[in-house]
């Protein structure tokens, strides 16, 4: 993957949330960038583990995690390509979760030193990146309202309406079609279900005729169904630089 | 590791589970279907869309066991 294209939807991205300016993005282009090929499933950063990186996600999906002592996992995030799920590292340095691929992923390394000093040269881009880390915040605000509170038919709505918002952004969303490479068994865990509970609303939601999960693809049968059923309000995303 | 099938009964509505799943044991499967009952019971029962809940697991299509949970709402 040429070196343009690893950066190519973390400045898309940034250019929407944060009208970050060309001589910016140049800072971005020109950053030292270790690229490294994960297969699926791969721990990238432990719980516990101290960071010495940013992870930039250049094509794949990743996903944050916490496992507690029973051995069960809660997914905390969903992470898709122009994220680097792991900036919180670069301040908390030693890992309070877990950073794992979901699919095959290509990663960026970014050394934490090489962003501190972008960071003290141009603080411009520091207020970025912290606005994107409180975006990031903002997210886990919304999961947690969602698994807390919302039925389990709609908690997975939700996730997927904010997933399509997410991928339309870096152009990843293709029609009323786009990516959810997760497996019932992480559906469940990311919602706080069963794999066979996670399994049935699949089905109940493909039959009522709102939305089709199949092969990590997800199809929307029925906008406004599913709009209604997933209660979604994308303000928490902040995807303009006045909000 | 041995297959298991865990069809769902709301109210007298039937789901057949076709794809099964596999468990190390059956203590796993155990879990998962009282899980499974509790989770569906708790969309259920605060919606108000069912007040009875059964998860039927066979093992390799043998019954294996049943969970059965019921709302009792008594009105004083």
């Amino acid at each position: 993957m040429a070196g343009d294209m690893i950066r190519a939807a973390l400045i898309r991205r940034l250019r929407i949330s944060s009208a970050i300016a060309d001589e910016d993005v140049k800072e971005i282009e020109e950053l030292p960038i270790v690229v490294r090929q994960f297969p699926a499933e791969t721990p990238v950063v432990r719980d516990g583990e101290r960071a010495t990186n940013c992870c930039l996600i250049a094509d794949g999906f990743c996903a944050r995690s916490k496992t507690i002592a029973s051995g069960k996992r809660q997914i905390l995030s969903i992470h898709i390509p122009g994220e680097i799920p792991d900036l919180m590292s670069l301040f908390l340095h030693v890992m309070d979760h877990d950073l794992a691929t979901l699919t095959p992923a290509t990663l960026g390394f970014i050394s934490h030193e090489t962003l501190q000093r972008l960071h003290r040269r141009r603080p411009v881009v520091a207020e970025m990146f912290w606005r994107d880390t409180l975006i990031d915040a903002a997210m886990f605000r919304e999961w947690l309202v969602n698994v807390g509170q919302r039925p389990a038919p709609a908690r997975l709505a939700h996730v997927m309406l904010e997933l399509r918002e997410r991928l339309r952004i870096i152009g990843r969303q293709d029609g009323n079609n786009f990516e959810m490479p997760l497996t019932q068994e992480q559906i469940g865990e990311a919602l706080g279900i069963t794999a066979v509970h996670a399994n049935r609303i699949i089905k109940q939601l493909r039959q009522e005729g709102i939305v089709e999960l199949h092969r990590g693809r997800v199809t929307v049968l029925d906008e406004r169904k599913f709009l209604e059923l997933a209660d979604f309000d994308g303000r928490y995303l902040h995807q303009s630089p006045t909000l | 590791m041995p297959r298991f099938h865990f069809d769902i009964h709301e109210n007298g509505c039937f789901t057949p589970d076709e794809d099964g799943r596999e468990f190390v044991d059956g203590d796993d499967a155990r879990k998962e279907a009282v899980l499974t009952g509790a989770s569906i019971a708790r969309d259920a029962f605060t919606t108000g869309s069912a007040h009875r809940i059964v998860v039927d697991v066979r093992e390799e299509g043998v019954p294996f066991l049943k969970v059965s949970i019921t709302l009792e709402v008594e009105e004083a």
